[in-house]
């Protein structure tokens, strides 16, 4: 299987947008072959020097298109990644927050028998340092390496990613599956991605309150992972039933807590720290 | 966003869902009896707390108005009271249209008993929902459910209704509890819970009593000695985390978000300096499309233009780190390397 993440060229779509040319900025500075952005009705503007089309379509009469970045405003996020699913690119990277839960909804029926990965939305997006910036974390605090990291928050991600940089201790993928109730590629599919190459060494999971998925992660790692996994989940002082930032930070009942999902990892064999330094001195640690 | 009975029976109305005849009532006006007055509070347990009172006597219904405006039901006293007429239930049922996080579908439940004690039931039945083609075959299933095959076409449509009600509002769940079925074989909304999503209200022209809930600034702890502000939901969680971990009293969690001001870290500032018992500020900042200069010139700003600002501790990192350095710096602000020092120099100034 060809790993989506290492996909060539790459588009942003919202790329006008403030933030769009910002990060386009970035990852154009990381490296990454970003081709072309799409904001519908700036056909013909440039951004950084890359060129602005109307459509998906209108790039791919002249390009294949492997991955799109999606930054567009909340409203019109449904009718952007719908444009990428029709237009079959294989990863579909959703930075946007915000996107109402009935449009993911819609999207997630599309998104059935298409050809098209989700990552997101509410995701910083994944960073291959040295490979692909594919997003929002900012590539100068990372390090080529080993090391693995899935996350549901952005600025977590990075906090861990910077961490591991200072200790020596490189990455493979920086992922962040976003924060939101509805979302594509979970814990399960970054996990089995890590087992799966050679290159990753170390898993680290991050987690928060609100819904299962690390608890689904935590049984998947017991069944069919055999590399080291570290984990740590933010929030053990959260008020219950009070959303925390993220929509899918929502404590519903004590199965969603901080204390049951650490419970949980650490009875599945996942090391797991109570706070970001001290999972970063376990990684370190465990490398002796 | 939480709606309140009334403005959620309205929206069920609007959708052809039968809810009982109703007028909303003030100090005054009348109705003739009898009739079931409801304090409209955003909240459960209403009727366990005396919120809801049947009106049998004419003479009944003003003191009871009164009493229900003065009477405070978990912290809550209601701005407006709902008058309905009384039903003759013969059976309650229990059901409900939500967003299910496991399935990343849509979902309704029901149960066979309906009413106050339904949080204590388990063994309700679902079923998944994709289109409003799927609403005919769950009406018919949960009739057979309810034991009601009488009532087949009502729940069909009931059901079918119930999805596009959902649907169209951005609703992320409505909970019709009790259902009734009335000694006149209909089906009616007895209580109605519904909650709308708060990221489509762009699309909808909402004017409910509840605002959208606060997500980004939440109180911890109002006796607390340290208030964190961090950028991004995990960080922030993070943060409060570890400031328990070293032995600080956390007061809140708040999340700057991504793409942070100096007009929103101000507005921060002033809110968090109300803590009485606040001796030190964490701020960590890990900069992502936030920008780190926008957070040193707010710190800076904030350090003029706010008095009594207890000492502040702050780690930045990520997008333009350098020049967020060189503004504090020149402005004699000092920077921490990292969070565990930062948390760990707040603790040397608390003295309680």
């Amino acid at each position: 299987m060809t790993n989506l993440f290492e996909g060539k060229n790459v588009i942003v779509q919202g790329m006008t947008g403030a933030h769009g040319s910002f990060q386009t900025k970035a990852m154009l500075a990381a490296g990454t072959n970003v081709i072309a952005g799409v904001t519908p009705g700036k056909q013909g503007q440039e951004i950084e020097g890359v060129k602005v089309y109307d459509s998906i379509k209108a790039i791919q009469e002249t390009n294949q298109v492997d991955i799109t970045v999606i930054c567009v405003p909340a409203p019109y996020a449904k009718a952007a990644i719908l444009e990428a699913i029709n237009a079959k690119i294989p990863l579909i990277i959703i930075i946007t927050e915000g996107i109402p839960v009935h449009d993911m909804l819609a999207v997630n029926k599309a998104l059935k028998g298409s050809q098209s990965t989700l990552l997101g939305p509410n995701s910083p997006g994944a960073l291959l340092p040295g490979i692909n910036k594919l997003g929002i974390i900012p590539a100068n605090m990372s390090r080529r390496g080993n090391a693995a990291i899935v996350s549901r928050s952005g600025t977590l991600t990075y906090e861990t990613m910077a961490g591991l940089t200072d200790k020596g201790i490189g990455q493979k993928y920086v992922i962040g599956i976003g924060g939101d109730i509805i979302h594509g590629m979970g814990y399960k599919e970054c996990l089995e991605l890590f087992e799966n190459d050679e290159e990753v060494d170390q898993i680290i999971l991050i987690g928060e309150i609100g819904g299962q998925d690390e608890i689904e992660a935590a049984h998947y790692i017991k069944g069919c992972v055999t590399k080291p996994v570290f984990a740590y989940i933010a929030g053990h002082h959260a008020p219950e039933g009070i959303q925390l930032g993220h929509a899918g930070a929502i404590l519903g009942s004590a199965l969603e807590s901080a204390d049951n999902k650490t419970k949980i990892l650490a009875e599945s064999g996942v090391k797991t720290a109570g706070s970001i330094t001290e999972l970063i001195t376990f990684i370190a640690s465990a490398r002796g | 966003m939480k709606l309140l009975e009334y403005e959620a029976k309205h929206l069920l109305k609007t959708a052809h869902i039968p809810v009982p005849m109703s007028r909303l009532i003030k100090l005054g006006d009348t109705l003739p009896t009898p009739l079931v007055l409801k304090s409209q509070v955003p909240t459960g347990g209403r009727g366990k707390a005396g919120g809801i009172i049947m009106i049998d006597k004419p003479e009944d219904l003003q003191p009871a108005i009164d009493k229900l405006l003065k009477l405070e039901i978990k912290g809550f006293t209601p701005k407006t009271l709902l008058a309905e007429e009384k039903l003759n239930i013969k059976k309650e049922l229990y059901l409900s249209i939500l967003i299910d996080r496991w399935s990343a579908g849509i979902k309704i439940f029901a149960h066979k008993n309906g009413g106050v004690e339904v949080e204590e039931n388990t063994g309700f039945t679902s079923w998944s929902i994709e289109k409003k083609s799927q609403a005919e075959a769950i009406g018919q299933q949960l009739a057979d459910y309810y034991e009601l095959p009488g009532q087949t076409f009502a729940l069909q449509d009931l059901t079918e209704n119930f999805y596009d009600c959902f649907v169209k509002n951005d609703a992320t769940l409505i909970e019709i509890n009790p259902l009734i079925l009335t000694e006149e074989e209909n089906l009616v909304a007895g209580d109605c819970k519904m909650t709308l999503d708060d990221a489509a209200s762009f699309r909808h022209v909402w004017n409910f009593e509840e605002k959208p809930a606060e997500v980004n600034f939440v109180t911890i702890n109002p006796e607390g000695n340290t208030a964190t502000i961090a950028n991004g939901a995990g960080l922030a969680m993070a943060t409060v985390d570890a400031a328990y971990q070293a032995g600080l009293k956390p007061t809140n969690f708040l999340d700057i978000g991504g793409g942070a001001n100096e007009a929103t870290l101000l507005k921060a500032f002033e809110r968090i300096v109300k803590y009485k018992n606040l001796q030190a500020i964490i701020i960590n900042i890990f900069a992502g499309i936030t920008r780190a200069d926008e957070v040193a010139k707010a710190v800076v700003a904030a350090k003029k233009q706010i008095n009594n600002l207890p000492p502040l501790f702050i780690r930045l990192a990520g997008t333009n780190y350098e020049a967020a350095e060189k503004i504090l710096t020149e402005n004699n602000v000092a920077l921490l390397p990292n969070l565990e020092s930062a948390l760990h120099a707040a603790k040397e100034v608390i003295h309680d």
